[in-house]
Order: C-alpha cells, then structure tokens, then sequence
C-alpha cells in the first residue's frame, strides 16, 4: 500500500557543465522521451525542470490509455521510469530550476538561464514545457487558492477526506481526478458550463454512476464563496438563470490549459494562445530551437503524443548537430 | 514483505554511504490510533540496514517522558533525524512516495550538517539569526512539489540552529491542519503566524521569517 521514491534531485545533485548538445526545458514525457531518444544516440543531453519530474501527467492519479500497461499505471510511476530510462542512457536532468530565458549567441550556441543563477550553453534547445491548469478568473478564485480551492486532486484530495468537494470541468481530466476524489470524499458534485461532458465515455459511466456523485450542466460558475475558507460555490444556470449555492468545504478546478511560454514570448513564433509553432519535425522559426509535447499549436493533450513529439524532435535535434 | 524493494535499497545505500557524521533515526511511536507505527519503525529499519552510519531508537511517545523532553516531541508518529548534534529535523507521519525523498534528504542534511540546495547570501542570513524559528511544512505523500519545500526546511535548520523544521504529513494530524487551515499543499507555517503557500524559493521564506520576528 505505501510506495516509495526517491526524487533525482537527491540522488544526483547538479550538472556536469560544460557544453550541451541539446538542453531539453521540461521534464514531461515530451522532454524526457527526447531526452531518451537523444542520450541514446550519444547527444549529450540535459534536461531542465521548474518543479519535479513528470509533467502533468505525473499530477495524474491513473493512466489508462498508454500502450503496453493493460491495467493502467500511476501517472507518477510512469514517468518514473521515462525518467529512469532517460538517465539509464546519459541524460542529465536538473529539477527546480526554471529557465527563465533563452538567449541565441551565435550559430550553434544558445544560452539558457535559470532561476537559480545558473548559465547552461547548448548546441540545441528543445522547448517541451507543456501547460498548466487555467484559472477561472472569478472572485474569490485568488483569495481562496491553497484555503480549500485547489488544481490538483491528487496532491490535495487526502486533505479532504469525508468532505463534500465541488469539482468544475467534467473534461476528461475532471473526471479522472474526480474518480480519485470519489474516493476519499463524503459526496463529488460535478459542475459543468456546456449541456453535456465532453469527456471520454468511459470516465462519465464512472464517475455518473457512482453513488456519491452528482453531476450539474449548463451552469455558469460566477464565484467561489467562503470566510477564510472555501464555503460554496455559486453557478447560474445558463438557460433558465436560476443562481444556485452549492456549499462546500473543497473546490477543484479543472477548465482546460494553458501553455507556459512567457519566457519566449517574442522570440519563437507562437499562436494568440501562446503555443508555439513548428513544422512536421519539430523546428520553431528559430535556428536551434525545437518544440515538443503540449506546448505545441494544435496538438492533442495527451502522453502518446506527447512521447511521439519528443521522438520527432530528437531525430530531427540530431540532423541539425550533424550538419552544424 | 520488505517495504523497500532492491533496487531503492540500492539507491539509498549510495546516498547514505559516505556520511562524515552518525545519523540516528530516533522514532516516536503511539500505542494506540497509529496504524502506520508499524510502517514507520520498519522502514527506518529498512534504511539503517544500508548503512553503517544510520541507527534507529525506537520510544514510545506516551511512556518515554524523558526522551520525549529530549527531543521536544510534542506529537506522535515522529521521526526525529539526529547527526552530530540535534539540528531540530523532525518528520510526522510517514514518509511515503515522494516524502521518501524528504526523509533521506534530511538524513544527508543531519550527516554532513550541511544544506544542499542554500545559496551564499541565504546562509549568511541564517548564521545571523538571533531569534528562534519554528518552519512547519504540510505535505502529502502524493504531492510532488512537496519534497522541494520539505527539503528547505530541513536545509535552513542545519544551517542554524535556531532553526526547527518540522515536516508534518498533514492527512495524518487532521487537527493541526485545521488549525492552520491547510486545504492545499505543500504549505509553509513559520513561528505560527506567516503563511507560504506552495513550493517558495528561499527568498520568500526568509522575508517571512523577517516578518515573523
Ligand atoms: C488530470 C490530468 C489527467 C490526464 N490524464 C491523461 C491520460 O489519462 N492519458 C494521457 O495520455 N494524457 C493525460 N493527461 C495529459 C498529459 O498529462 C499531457 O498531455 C502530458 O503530460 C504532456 O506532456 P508534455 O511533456 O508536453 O508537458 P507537461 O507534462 O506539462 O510537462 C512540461 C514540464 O515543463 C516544465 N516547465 C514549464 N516551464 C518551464 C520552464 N520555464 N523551465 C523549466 N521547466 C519548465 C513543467 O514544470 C512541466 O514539468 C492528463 C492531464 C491531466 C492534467
């Protein structure tokens, strides 16, 4: 019942330095399936993460739709093992620093900056730094972060053990983590701004059929209520206008994503919603620099995807080092 | 069944092979309302046995009044990691999934007497403290920005100390957490009264400890 894991940043602290041949930004399965595929072909590599190893998919109580674990996998054991496997090659991978900036120097030679103070040099830098949960922008979504409203069941949902929790999203992400909450809380409420989920099947028979769930359409959240705490959530119906309160002790939210690419912004080029653009093989308009996973304009959010990205950009990271 | 498999075993026995200092895992059990005890005293046991450098005491928090003064335990299941001297690193609950980390982290902090992660500036500041500090970190075993902000903690209290750090596993103290009000983690309490929420670089918690004092 206990598992037991030792975080990277322990076991192996700092880089070697020197020069890279690539440094990968972002430690999701896009970033360490280039890491792997870029190690492996004797590139040195370095990855560099912001938090811990993983992703959002590591955020992920169960994966069930990656190829080869029939009975599903922890998001977080799964990227366990990218992690191993990345490191098994070579790869060096630095957790908890951010990169701030990156800068081109010359042809063949850009410079990463970091959080922490730190100046990485690469050959090659591949952007895989995927998204992070949206907010709602509603009163009271600010002052109650951290007091009862939260973006990550799995993280926070052992703190609400027999309480009724409030989940808003019934995407496929809100009814993963709302199954997870299902099991630990008194009573899920799902709410919903469209007529219908547009999760995948399997998870709205789930989650609807359970019998601590209740499931509310069409509602418009307008805000999060509480005193020091999260106390209810308000949501108007959209057809009728009716203004209900639901009361409750957690809410988590889960409205889609939005990409992480301040840090670029006005170098590679990027769609309105701040993803950014490459071609068929991973090339941004930017000599040397690669994008990969979620981060990516039009992609689909999802781990084969993403793990098929980082392959593309790793072949393609490969061709450019050749002819440098 | 071992709770630690072969290849963490193997692991830890990296980390923990050339600690300059002993490291004694004094833990703090409850004859009664602890179902993790048991887990808690073998896993500790587990990771003594990959170590020379490691040992484990085991008392219990209701009897042992004595050691309990020692080591001002003032709640139970604890784990208090001892180097050279008492750097006031305690975690409560157990330490499983990613506070695994936290735990071995602190064990390497209490048997160099070192931080790992603190820069020049951060240390300076610590040396200067002349107030003491009480820095509580809630986690959870599932959260996996919680090392990060544990691991500071527990790198700030050997650096000084006038520094306690308590790591508290926040499902297992349900009433401290709602003392504190901890709805989300990892949440950083320093002296009672400033509140850090989420995963701070040191910068922030030194600016709360300024304001605490
Ligand atoms: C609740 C939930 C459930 C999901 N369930 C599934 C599922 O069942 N199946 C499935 O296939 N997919 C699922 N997904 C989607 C899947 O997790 C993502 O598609 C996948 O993680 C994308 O990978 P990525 O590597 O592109 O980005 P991410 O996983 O987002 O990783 C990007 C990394 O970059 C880091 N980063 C960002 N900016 C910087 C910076 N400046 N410097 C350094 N590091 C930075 C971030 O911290 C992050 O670790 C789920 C997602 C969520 C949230």
């Amino acid at each position: 019942m206990f598992e037991f894991k030792i975080g990277e940043e322990l076991a192996k602290p700092g880089a070697t330095g020197g020069l890279y041949d690539l440094v990968v930004i972002g430690a999701g399965p896009a970033g360490m399936t280039a890491a792997i595929y870029a190690a492996r072909n004797s590139i040195k590599t370095l990855v560099l993460e912001k938090s811990s190893l993983g992703g959002l998919a590591a955020t992920t109580e169960l994966i069930e739709n990656y190829p080869g674990f029939p009975e599903g996998i922890a998001g977080a054991e799964l990227m366990d093992r990218f992690q191993k496997q990345a490191r098994r090659f070579g790869a060096e991978i630095i957790e908890f620093d951010e990169v701030l900036q990156i800068e081109p120097v010359k042809q063949g030679l850009l410079r990463a900056r970091t959080d922490s103070g730190e100046v990485y040099e690469a050959r090659a830098v591949l952007i895989a730094t995927g998204s992070r949960p949206k907010k709602l922008h509603l009163p009271g979504e600010d002052e109650f972060y951290g007091r009862g409203l939260s973006y990550c069941a799995t993280c926070d949902g052992p703190l609400f053990k027999n309480k009724d929790v409030v989940v808003i999203g019934t995407g496929s992400s809100g009814l993963q983590e709302g199954l997870n909450l299902l099991g630990y809380a008194k009573h899920v409420t799902f709410v919903e701004f469209l007529p219908y989920s547009p999760a995948e099947k399997i998870l709205q028979k789930r989650t609807m059929s359970h019998e601590k769930s209740t499931f509310y359409f069409n509602q418009q959240v307008t805000e999060i209520k509480g005193e020091r705490v999260v106390t209810a959530v308000v949501m108007k119906d959209r057809a009728t206008g009716e203004v209900q309160e639901l009361p409750t002790e957690g809410v988590f939210v889960y409205v889609g994503y939005a990409p992480d690419t301040k840090f670029v912004e006005g170098q590679v080029e990027m769609n309105k919603w701040g993803y950014v653009k490459t071609d068929g093989k991973m090339h941004t308009n930017m000599e040397g620099i690669f994008a990969a996973g979620d981060v990516r304009a039009d992609n689909v959010a999802q781990v084969t995807v993403a793990v098929s990205d980082g392959t593309k950009a790793a072949l393609a990271v490969r061709e450019y080092l050749a002819v440098l | 069944m071992a709770l630690l498999n072969e290849e963490i075993r193997g692991q830890v026995r990296e980390m923990l092979a050339e600690l300059p200092d002993a490291v004694r895992l004094v833990v703090f059990k409850k004859p009664e309302d602890c179902s993790y005890c048991e887990t808690i005293e073998e896993l500790v046991t587990e990771i003594a046995e990959t170590s020379e450098n490691v040992s484990v005491e085991v008392y219990d928090f209701t009897q042992d009044q004595d050691k309990v003064a020692e080591f001002k335990i003032d709640k139970a299941p604890v784990i208090a990691i001892v180097g050279a001297r008492d750097y006031g690193l305690r975690f409560f609950g157990v330490p499983a999934n990613y506070e695994f980390t936290t735990l071995l982290h602190g064990i390497q902090a209490a048997g160099t007497g070192k931080s790992i992660q603190l820069d020049g500036a951060t240390k300076d500041y610590l040396a200067a403290l002349d107030k003491p500090v009480h820095y509580q970190v809630f986690v959870t075993p599932t959260c996996p920005y919680c090392p990060g902000a544990a691991v500071m903690a527990f790198d700030m209290a050997v650096e000084s100390d006038l520094v306690r750090a308590d790591v508290v596993e926040a499902s297992e103290f349900p009433e401290l957490s709602s003392r504190y009000n901890v709805m989300g983690v990892p949440l950083n309490i320093i002296n009672e009264t400033q509140r850090v929420e989420g995963r701070a670089p040191a910068t922030m918690i030194v600016e709360a400890i300024e304001s605490s004092l």
